[in-house]
């Protein structure tokens, strides 16, 4: 009997490290970053801080790290630019909104932080939205699309420099059905907010276009899709992956050739790594573009490069967002010190007539950017990203 | 039939993978009745260890060697450097816990786990890393069975399971260490008492464990490309589950559970959903350590009281 009692204990521990070690890894870490070695006057005038909420560990860390990456270049350069003392206080919340509420408690409880870039998923922001409305401290994602972040009223400090996936969803599956005409599809959600909310956004789309629908879930964790594979038929002509992890995809599409299957992929966002999705014949939909092709952003792509040589379009829009906070706090600063207020009212107020993503920034009534984009990329023979369509 | 086939196969690779990792859970439960939850962090590095070899040799598209010598080096680098690195874990985190309660030795496990996934993070950084197996062993390398194309490298993993589990039992069964393993597993202070060097079995049977979660390492890389930081620690569990269902301590039974639970996987996705693989597999192991915690092959243990 205590040989069975302390067995089942010892799995009942196994169990809860997997529950909460999903993204496992270190305890949520706030580093402070200065990002400006100039800038800033010698009274300490606008010497304030910006928190980044990142998966900069755990299984997207490679995303996160793209982003701590763009929101530092965004700093440097806002710093140099405006005269200011911005720091970066980093956040880390391996994609987990239990992590994600640690680490904005933290950041709530730092009075020198006046808004907050991120966080990156959808399901931590609808963790998160309410303690940061709370507390009247204004925060802007990078890459949450859910719509119901800015439809439901729940955030009201938070905005986002994306799309939202009831735009992207629709125009992705649209698309899917007038060029691609599957007959069967097969869709893999990573049981992730962000990855279902897609889905529920392109289904009804391929069901009113009378496509049968094989639909499937994996967790992100998952590196071996043989079994998945299996259950593609000579008729599934299209496999929709709403993913986060790009080199998910990449495997996936080795496992398509490796069992001699012709499915075509279309991925989303995470899937968007010229470095680690390259199946020929792919396409991927972003909410952000490819600024190496954007003739305005050459020397943030320069300065990228050497940050982050393999960056996707996960930064970009961070650096949009840094910069509006930037920016804001800029504007705060004329009539004093910044406070949480001051800047939350000149977020609200942004009217970048360009940015880094080609197009102007304002926000809604709600919080989401005005005309946001989505673009559809179609990977080359030799990997490269061509963009088909962006609206 | 073809469906039945691709599945039993898909099932077979990763169960030969599960299989590995889960016989050195057994083996260190075995001699020190300790759940060692780095042991799929060691499968993780020994994955990492095998990529830079294979980048050392010049990379999947340019390499400077035949491609068996190649992988050979990654076997032998993988295994003889996890190994190492489960020899140092045990003797500096392990043993210096060895009469403490058990519960401080498995939260030691879960820290060295975290350890070693922060460690390769810091490192290497969080991209992931491609094998691209296909560039040097291309899918055309492949037998037909009954209308499934199955890979050379599939065959491989297959095959070189059961060949190193074969191996490890005639080990443990026949030879002067495999009989240290076995008493020091029975009662440790008696065989102390018999002169048997405890300290030297324990590092053994950790080298032993730690060298095939390596090598698992290297063939989960040749097999399905993609390698990160935290490969290990979902396989890690099912390894477990596959050790309590095989009877934990027994290593024809962690052979027998890994399989069992690798085909389980593949079985569920291809004919239920992969909605409901973790579900069902993670449900097989509460069952087990319900309806019978001594496993499949496992032997109910008399306690001293």
């Amino acid at each position: 009997m205590k040989v069975r009692i302390s067995l089942a204990a010892m799995a009942l521990t196994a169990l809860v490290a997997a529950g909460c070690g999903s993204s496992n890894t270190t305890t949520a870490s706030s580093s402070t970053t200065k990002a400006a070695s100039s800038g800033g006057s010698a009274q300490g005038k606008c010497a304030v801080s910006i928190g980044i909420e990142a998966p900069l560990t755990g299984q997207v860390a490679v995303l996160g790290q793209e982003q701590l990456a763009f929101a530092k270049l965004a700093v440097q350069a806002d710093n140099q630019a405006n005269g200011t003392d911005i720091t970066l206080v980093q956040g880390d919340t391996q994609l987990m909104p239990a992590q994600a509420t640690t680490v904005t408690q933290q950041f709530i409880s730092n009075s020198k932080i006046v808004g907050v870039v991120g966080p990156a998923g959808s399901q931590e922001v609808e963790a998160v939205g309410p303690l940061f409305g709370r507390a009247g401290l204004a925060f802007i994602s990078g890459s949450a699309t859910n719509p119901t972040l800015t439809s439901s009223g729940k955030n009201a400090t938070f905005f986002r420099t994306v799309s939202r996936d009831d735009v992207q969803g629709p125009e992705d599956a649209n698309f899917i059905v007038t060029h691609l005409h599957p007959k069967a599809l097969m869709i893999v959600d990573d049981q992730e907010v962000y990855s279902t909310g897609l889905v529920s956004a392109m289904t009804p789309v391929f069901q009113k276009a009378g496509i049968k629908i094989d639909h499937e879930s994996v967790s992100q964790k998952v590196t071996d899709f043989s079994s998945l594979v299996a259950k593609v038929t000579p008729q599934t002509t299209v496999v929709v992956l709403p993913w986060q992890v790009a080199a998910n995809a990449q495997q996936f599409g080795k496992n398509l050739a490796e069992q001699h299957k012709n499915a075509t992929i279309v991925g989303t966002d995470g899937t968007y790594s010229p470095s680690a999705f390259t199946t020929a014949g792919s396409y991927v939909s972003s909410f952000g573009p490819d600024i190496t092709a954007i003739p305005a952003d050459a020397s943030i792509v320069t300065a990228a490069k050497a940050a982050f040589p393999k960056f996707g379009t996960f930064g970009p829009p961070i650096y949009a967002a840094t910069h509006v906070l930037d920016e804001a706090i800029a504007s705060a600063c004329k009539s004093g010190q910044p406070s949480r207020s001051s800047v939350l009212s000149a977020v609200k107020a942004t009217d970048e007539s360009s940015s880094i993503l080609g197009q102007p920034i304002k926000f809604d009534s709600k919080g989401d950017m005005e005309n946001a984009k989505w673009f559809l990329f179609k990977i080359d023979k030799t990997g490269k990203y061509n963009l088909v369509t962006g609206s | 039939m073809t469906k039945f086939i691709q599945e039993l196969v898909n099932g077979l690779t990763q169960g030969g993978l599960y299989a590995l990792v889960a016989l050195g859970y057994s083996m260190v439960y075995g001699v020190l009745k300790l759940l060692n939850f780095a042991h799929g962090d060691l499968y993780m590095v020994g994955a990492f260890i095998g990529y830079f070899v294979l980048q050392w040799f010049g990379g999947p598209t340019a390499l400077a060697i035949p491609v068996p010598f190649v992988i050979l080096a990654m076997f032998l680098a993988a295994g003889g450097g996890v190994g190492a690195l489960g020899v140092a874990i045990e003797r500096f985190a392990y043993r210096p816990l060895r009469d403490a309660p058990r519960i401080a030795p498995l939260i030691t496990a879960l820290g060295v786990s975290f350890l070693l996934e922060n460690t390769v993070l810091l490192l290497f950084g969080a991209s992931y890393r491609d094998y691209n197996t296909s560039a040097f062993i291309p899918y055309s390398t492949e037998i037909r069975i009954g209308g499934v194309n199955i890979w050379l490298v599939q065959i491989m993993v297959i095959v070189l399971s059961v060949v190193l589990m074969f191996g490890l039992q005639q080990l443990v069964v026949r030879t002067q260490l495999g009989r240290q393993m076995r008493a020091v597993a029975t009662d440790r202070e008696a065989a102390e008492m018999l002169g048997i060097n405890v300290d030297y079995t324990i590092s053994a049977t950790f080298f032993l464990g730690s060298a095939l979660a390596g090598i698992a390492g290297v063939m989960a890389g040749l097999a399905f490309n993609e390698i990160y930081q935290l490969m290990g620690f979902i396989l890690g569990l099912k390894a477990f589950t596959a050790a309590v269902v095989g009877g934990i301590g027994s290593i024809p039974g962690a052979m027998l559970g890994g399989f069992l639970i690798g085909i389980a996987e593949a079985f569920i996705t291809g004919y239920i959903s992969s909605t409901f693989t973790n579900l069902i597999v993670f449900g097989i192991l509460i069952v087990f350590m319900i309806l019978r915690p001594t496993g499949l092959l496992g032997r109910v243990q008399l306690q001293k009281v």
